[in-house]
């Protein structure tokens, strides 16, 4: 049996995956490696993929084969961490590269080896690119220029420092809820 | 005293009252003038407060926060001066000095330069005077017209609600965990009792306690319901990887069943796997369990509930029935392990040749007492566990998933879920009980129980979670559907220690009734002919800490958390994953999956003894069917 049913299949190992992407995918490989084929096919690799298929075809059965693939890892826990999803990926499986390769993850990944839910500066990129980055932008730009004026009206005054950390403060309060939550959670 | 006299002493008091009260108006208003800095971060605090329907501890929260620029403010001033004592005076400079900013175009420098007071000081203000508002117009005290507190509360109502759709559209505002392990529920409309905070959440240990859910159809439960399972799975699991707690399991019984189950279930199965979840099992759809797994003690009373046996004279069936069971499952060649093994076992010749060893000779009797019954007993259960289906059949354990969702045709075939409830809710117990296994932190979700609970009320159901330690949630459409009796109801809604959460439903009166009640001042004007006189009273009354009439009004996806005395009501969010989810890594090695090999029954002659599990398959693999080497 192929140790990881994903690849002969050649699907990304994740969990969102539809039986009609099983479907198709199995579709592709058996056409191309069918042993009626005027080529003779490929059978190993034919009969590795009706077998994967065969584990895949079912949510269950994909959430049995993520689960040991990440057993046979010797990984319990924590995960790693990789974005669910590049965004300027058009093709939704080439979305996660770090499936395959968890250094190829996207621009904004959130690393790996890190504790779900932790991971502090290192998941921020991650989580203001998947959060509301509009409004964000808007907050901070807002914050920003505010700052810049404080500082030019009252040059060399503590009023303009404090009006400086009391802008940040607000960004800070009021910008956490824009980010996008913190994997796992 | 002639009538003119009177005349004019009426109008000179009337005069110098009005004087009086414009006087003072005016005095405010040159104050309001002279600290203007102050006056428009208070005015912009209280119209904030107005539009958002915040309480006044919002507005005290944002001047705490705002200190910190306060405190950088004094810091600069304390260097500048090299001394604390001018730091100390700063402020009531900068007050003084501010008037010669007036006299230049820069309106704006001057507030720069006040802010780091104004802005603390204005929005303590704001609050003050924001309390004070609400304290006049909810007591009476306010208002133009004897209708101001209801529209005042409507208003407030609907500016509340806005705000907390709005708080709830955020990303970030209403994630699957919160910090402290708390789980957010969604943005708080208006807390009574509770602490407000713009996100409703409540200790993840209250969902491992027992916890009731009431609302009609479309009331939003559904969301309500998943949210809370996917928030206490995720927190259960962030307390066992940082070891401080056991891994979770979540069984949800959705008892009505139906497509929409199906819907659901893949919404929670998706939920979970990026809470972290590896393994969620739906059944009976795609993954079966083992009935037979269970202890025999336990296995013999779960297939005798199972069966309808009546009273009066069929007691005396009944009795053989029970006789009957135990002797199968108990046999001495341990107990059964699949469906066919069972029914095997109920004819004669299988149990005497598994009891007549001479070793048993009373049971070898009750066996030639009820042999003439056999037959029927074996037709019942090959009826009963044919409608059951193969998916308690095995293999497959409720510890080999990190979640199940189970799905019971209540609607479609009472009787049926009405067994396989009463066999999974047995299972549960077996797998919070058996030490041999991992232990985890459980909880059974039972969502529209009453559909099911025939033979196992849920008062059972829930007393059963108690004594063994695990949590239970048990939703219903409607008061009436928490149990039969009146009785049976208050025990489960008066039990629920980890609160109870009550949607648009008709008759929320019995569970706001547990909420108790607040007491009010209720002020009554004298009135002059339309408009109010100086005179009236004012006096203590009670009102419903979680008003009926309020819940009976609640939009789909509003509910009331009632808990310990106090209603906090609640905008609740669509529970989400976070989009940056966990997957597990590559495979590194080989590692076939593992498919459960299928079980040998043992045969009727062999001897288990004192060995009280049965033969595993593997060691029949190795020294032959049927005996222990």
């Amino acid at each position: 049996m192929n140790p990881d049913p994903f690849d002969a299949l050649g699907l990304p190992a994740r969990h969102d995956l539809t039986d009609e992407q099983v479907r198709a995918a199995w579709r592709a490989v058996a056409a191309g490696t069918h042993p009626d084929r005027a080529d003779g096919g490929d059978v190993a690799r034919y009969t590795a993929a009706t077998a994967a298929f065969a584990e895949l075809r079912t949510p269950w059965g994909r959430s049995e084969a993520l689960a040991d693939l990440a057993a046979a890892s010797g990984d319990t826990s924590p995960l790693p961490l990789i974005a669910a999803a590049d965004p300027w990926a058009a093709d939704p499986w080439a979305a996660d590269p770090s499936a395959a390769d968890p250094s190829a993850a996207g621009p904004f990944s959130a690393g790996s080896a890190t504790r779900p839910g932790r991971g502090g500066l290192r998941q921020l990129p991650a989580r203001i690119w998947r959060g509301r980055r509009r409004r964000l932008v808007i907050r901070a730009l807002a914050a920003a220029v505010l700052s810049w004026t404080a500082l030019r009206l009252v040059p060399g005054q503590p009023a303009g420092p404090a009006a400086v950390a009391g802008l940040i403060t607000w960004l800070l309060l009021t910008g956490r809820r824009d980010l996008a939550p913190p994997p796992g959670q | 005293m002639s009538v003119w006299s009177w005349i004019k002493l009426t109008v000179c008091l009337w005069l110098l009252r009005k004087a009086a009260r414009i006087t003072g108006w005016l005095l405010a208003v040159v104050l309001a003038v002279a600290a203007w800095p102050l006056t428009l971060v208070a005015a912009a605090g209280y119209v904030t407060a107005w539009l958002q329907g915040w309480p006044p501890v919002r507005l005290f929260r944002a001047a705490a926060w705002s200190l910190p620029a306060t405190a950088v403010w004094l810091a600069g001033l304390a260097l500048r001066g090299s001394a604390w004592q001018s730091a100390a005076v700063a402020p009531g400079h900068a007050w003084t000095r501010r008037w010669g900013y007036l006299a230049i175009p820069g309106l704006a420098r001057t507030f720069v330069l006040v802010a780091p007071v104004a802005v603390p000081a204005g929005l303590a203000v704001a609050g003050v005077v924001w309390a004070w508002r609400i304290y006049a117009i909810t007591t009476g005290l306010g208002g133009i017209t004897a209708s101001a507190p209801i529209i005042f509360d409507a208003r407030q109502w609907r500016h509340q609600v806005r705000a907390a759709r709005d708080r709830n559209a955020a990303p970030g505002a209403a994630p699957l965990l919160a910090s402290g392990g708390k789980i957010p529920v969604g943005g708080t409309i208006r807390a009574i009792g509770h602490r407000w905070h713009p996100v409703f959440t409540i200790p993840a240990a209250a969902c491992a306690r027992h916890m009731v859910v009431v609302g009609s159809t479309g009331s939003g439960k559904t969301n309500l319901m998943i949210r809370l399972w996917a928030g206490w799975f995720t927190a259960a699991l962030s307390a066992a990887r940082a070891g401080r707690g056991q891994r979770p399991l979540l069984i949800v019984l959705d008892c009505k069943g139906g497509r929409d189950a199906r819907t659901k279930a893949n919404r929670t199965r998706r939920l979970l796997y990026g809470a972290g979840a590896r393994r969620v099992a739906i059944w009976p759809d795609e993954a079966g369990l083992c009935l037979w797994d269970l202890p025999p003690a336990d296995l013999a009373v779960v297939l005798y509930q199972m069966i309808d046996t009546g009273t009066g004279n069929a007691a005396y069936y009944a009795d053989i029935l029970q006789a009957v069971l135990n002797l199968a499952v108990a046999a001495p060649p341990g107990p059964p392990l699949s469906t066919a093994g069972f029914l095997d076992r109920l004819e004669a010749r299988w149990l005497t040749r598994a009891w007549d060893d001479g070793r048993h000779p009373a049971e070898a009797d009750r066996i030639r007492a009820a042999a003439r019954h056999l037959p029927d007993i074996q037709l019942r259960y090959a009826t009963l566990l044919g409608r059951l289906g193969p998916a308690l059949d095995g293999p497959g354990a409720l510890a080999d998933a990190d979640a199940w969702y189970c799905i019971l045709e209540g609607t479609r075939e009472p009787s049926v879920a009405q067994a396989q409830a009463m066999a999974l809710t047995e299972l549960a117990a077996y797998t919070a009980t058996n030490l041999a296994g991992e232990q985890r932190a459980i909880l059974l979700a039972a969502d529209d129980y009453s559909a099911v609970s025939g033979r196992v009320p849920l008062s059972n159901l829930y007393e059963r979670g108690r004594s063994l330690g695990i949590g239970v949630q048990v939703s219903a459409q409607s008061w009436q559907g928490l149990g039969a009796t009146e009785d049976e109801r208050y025990r489960i809604a008066g039990t629920a220690d980890g609160g109870i959460w009550v949607m648009s439903t008709p008759h929320p009166e019995p569970l706001t009734a547990l909420a108790g009640h607040r007491r009010v001042l209720e002020t009554a004007h004298k009135l002059i002919g339309n408009t109010w006189g100086d005179e009236g009273t004012t006096r203590e009354q009670q009102a419903w800490t979680a008003d009926p009439d309020l819940i009976r009004r609640l939009q789909v996806g509003q509910a009331c958390y009632i808990h310990h005395g106090a209603a906090t009501f609640v905008q609740v969010a669509r529970p989400r994953p976070s989009p940056l989810t966990l997957l597990p890594p590559p495979a590194s090695g080989s590692s076939p999956v593992q498919v459960p090999a299928p079980r040998r029954e043992a045969e009727p002659g062999s001897q288990s003894g004192s060995q009280p599990n049965p033969v595993p398959a593997s060691l029949d693999d190795v020294f032959g069917p049927g005996g222990t080497p």
